[in-house]
């Protein structure tokens, strides 16, 4: 890969393996269960699969979700379209807020080309579910994240750091 | 402080197999295991989901371990020898890292520690054999982790049929004839076991 928006160098550039990462805050009216935030992450992460083959991808490396909120943890991943998708964890009652990190791995097409691939992937199928990207930020994980801050507290936490500047 | 890795390309259940597998080897025993994890993306998903299990995490980003951030990797395994004495790393190295240089590079840690190499087990996914070996650039990539392997796991064995699963191994020996191979599920819980004791007897 010697395109100059690839900023990776290592063994992987040279299978042609490109990365990209997102974190963004989404948000409904109408509350989000279990099922719901599953169902999104599982069509997130088959839509992204997807646009990334039809860019020219030969094989999609993986591309993985995990989704913090106020009543638990959902991951879901997948590795290409026709191995399907495998999500994981629940909440424990319905959210307005969610936070998502994606980090999508493919082999064959350009950072860029994952990058829209990536974000056209997490706007449309939340759009087409009535949740809204509230906020994002590229090449973020909420790395502050406190596991024994209180509710209130690790939401501030992860709206600060979405909130900085780069 | 036994330094395993599972390695193996993307997607092939190297995460899923490292948090089974640390729990298996913590057990009720005395062990202390840590890990190691190394991702390529721009984002330390794995790492993060490990922390939620309540193991000793060390995260290493900014490159790959093979290569461009092996002495970070060989640091970071110094530090965790000095603070945290494990009996055991479990390393899971980028998707497309080379298992005899991770080796190569873990080694480097052997200066400031007392260190030994678990085997390189290497995963090999079971749902998609040809879409692996059968592209150049990728194919030359997987077929040497395979060459690089002690142990291979067929991973995934309970996504496919038998036939499925000798069609792999059959293609698993052309490259390594000498490697044992194991059959693994993690969903079923299925060959955990066997390389958890594999890990605890092996002698370099």
């Amino acid at each position: 890969m010697d395109s100059p928006n690839n900023t990776e160098h290592g063994c992987y550039t040279e299978h042609g393996v490109s990365g990209f990462g997102v974190a963004a805050k989404l948000s409904r009216e109408d509350s989000m269960d279990s099922t719901f935030v599953k169902a999104m992450a599982e069509e997130m992460m088959l839509s992204i699969a997807q646009k990334c083959m039809d860019s020219g991808a030969r094989c999609i490396g993986h591309i993985k979700s995990h989704i913090r909120t106020e009543a638990g943890t959902i991951k879901a991943d997948t590795i290409g379209v026709t191995h399907g998708t495998y999500s994981s964890g629940k909440l424990d009652h319905a959210v307005n807020d969610l936070y998502i990190a994606i980090n999508s791995i493919i082999q064959g097409i350009k950072e860029d080309v994952v990058r829209k691939a990536t974000l056209d992937g997490l706007h449309e199928v939340a759009e087409g579910k009535g949740v809204t990207v509230v906020k994002e930020k590229e090449h973020t994980y909420f790395d502050e994240f406190d596991f024994v801050a209180s509710k209130q507290e690790y939401i501030k936490q992860l709206e600060e750091q979405l909130s900085a500047d780069d | 402080m036994k330094i395993t890795q599972i390695a193996g390309f993307l997607g092939c259940g190297k995460t899923t197999l490292l948090l089974k597998l640390s729990r298996m080897l913590l057990g009720d025993s005395e062990r202390k295991v840590a890990l190691v994890v190394n991702e390529i993306g721009e984002i330390p998903v794995d790492g993060k989901i490990m922390e939620e299990s309540g193991m000793q995490v060390k995260d290493i980003g900014g490159g790959c371990i093979c290569c461009e951030v092996a002495s970070s990797f060989a640091k970071t395994l110094t530090q965790l020898y000095k603070s945290y004495k494990p009996d055991h790393i479990l390393v899971e190295p980028t998707g497309v890292a080379v298992p005899h240089q991770v080796k190569l590079a873990a080694s480097m840690a052997g200066r400031d520690a007392k260190i030994s190499m678990g085997p390189a087990i290497v995963l090999f996914d079971a749902t998609r054999p040809a879409e692996l070996l059968d592209m150049d650039m990728l194919g030359t990539l997987v077929t040497t982790q395979i060459k690089d392997a002690d142990i291979i796991a067929i991973s995934k064995v309970d996504a496919v049929d038998a036939a499925a699963v000798n069609d792999s191994a059959e293609r698993i020996r052309k490259y390594n004839s000498k490697a044992d191979i194991v059959n693994l599920s993690s969903f079923d819980d299925l060959g955990i076991d066997e390389l958890a004791q594999r890990i605890i007897d092996w002698k370099e």
